[in-house]
């Protein structure tokens, strides 16, 4: 029986002219990354058999959410090491060449509109600021009256209109904290997208999350973005939000739409 | 410090590792969601990603409405183990949790309308 031939997943596209690093593991395990250049771009790849990522296989296994996790980590992985040397622009999970020709060709038809977006996304880097808010300490105790007791309607009706009411104030602050804490990270950004809130299961964070940012920062700005997160922060110490700043990472919400 | 585009990073911050290690939801909203998309030779139907995109979705817009209401059936569950086992969230459980919802809150306001004209009795 003849083996399966290989595959070529792409991860992102650097200028060639960098100092890029080679090798490091790709999203198949034992086939390490490597750099495919043509015409001053160059391209990360690392082979992958196609009896796992070839059309029919890759359907099933993006849908395995195990499997998905693994390739996703090791894909991000790969783009935030070779961010580390040079500017990137990431390539959505799952693009596959069948040899370097495909490859090649991409670049060459793509040259001008990527080496645009490497020229733009130089020296910026993307950062994520999460504002997340504790309902319980954000907003006055709710009242605990004696519930053992069945109430009257009236009463019945009196709490949950309270309820209601206490409920929209806290909706309220979290929505106009959000608006001010994006507004102020903002004056520190190039630009900004508002990406919708995560589950908390994925995220791990606790609290309802209400701003889910991210920002692109020049390179030496990051000290300011730090220091204004910090303060955004001692401010509203207290008051039941919490701001999880991360990055830097490769600017992968801001790659414009003509590459 | 350099002012140079390509000048030296991480200096200052610990290179490579951001802040906090990248939860699963950050990791997925980057590499399904973002990044150039590029026909590569093996024509995936990208439908197939955009319909893991949308289940994602679905999931992260719905799990804290569903636990308000104390539907809480994942829990205790691997994360997100249900959507690869099942045909597709957004026409299954999404749907059923909307419709549950929504009978739930029918139910209460008429509830409420008997109770406010009852006039407190009880």
């Amino acid at each position: 029986m003849e083996a399966e031939p290989d595959g070529l997943w792409a991860y992102c596209v650097a200028r060639d002219d960098a100092a890029l690093a080679e090798g490091g593991p790709g999203v198949h395990p034992g086939d390490e990354l490597t750099w495919l250049r043509d015409g001053g771009l160059a391209l990360l790849v690392s082979r992958v058999p196609l009896a796992e990522f070839g059309e029919e296989p890759l359907r099933r296994n993006l849908n395995d959410f195990a499997w998905l996790e693994r390739v996703a980590r090791a894909h991000e992985a790969a783009i935030a090491a070779a961010f580390q040397a040079a500017p990137v622009v990431p390539l959505r999970l799952a693009t596959i060449f069948a040899g370097e020709d495909g490859a090649r060709r991409m670049l060459e038809e793509r040259r001008e509109a990527l080496a645009g977006a490497l020229d733009l996304l130089a020296g910026r880097e993307e950062w994520s600021v999460k504002l997340l808010i504790d309902r319980e300490l954000g907003s006055a105790p709710a009242p605990e009256e004696a519930t053992a007791e069945v109430g009257s309607g009236t009463d019945y009706l009196m709490r949950r209109r309270e309820e209601r009411r206490r409920r929209a104030e806290a909706d309220d602050r979290a929505a106009g904290l959000a608006e001010d804490v994006h507004a102020h990270v903002q004056e520190v950004a190039v630009a900004a997208r508002v990406l919708p809130a995560q589950n908390r299961e994925l995220s791990g964070l606790e609290g309802d999350m209400v701003l889910n940012g991210a920002y692109l920062v020049e390179r030496d700005r990051a000290a300011d973005l730090r220091a204004l997160v910090a303060a955004l922060e001692e401010r509203e110490q207290g008051h039941g939000a919490r701001i999880a700043l991360a990055g830097p990472f490769p600017p992968y919400s801001f790659v414009p739409e003509a590459a | 410090m350099s002012s140079g585009p390509l000048g030296p990073r991480g200096a200052q911050s610990l290179p490579g590792r951001p802040e906090s290690g990248a939860s699963l939801a950050d990791i997925l909203e980057r590499v399904l969601d973002k990044g150039i998309v590029i026909a590569g030779d093996i024509q995936i139907n990208l439908l197939d990603i955009e319909l893991l995109t949308i289940k994602l979705r679905l999931l992260i817009a719905s799990v804290d409405k569903a636990r308000e209401m104390g539907i809480n059936w994942w829990e205790g569950d691997p994360t997100l183990q249900r959507v690869d086992d099942q045909e597709g969230v957004e026409n299954g459980n999404t749907k059923q949790l909307e419709e549950e919802n929504r009978e739930l809150r029918e139910r209460l306001d008429r509830l409420e309308r008997l109770i406010g004209e009852g006039g407190g009795g009880g």
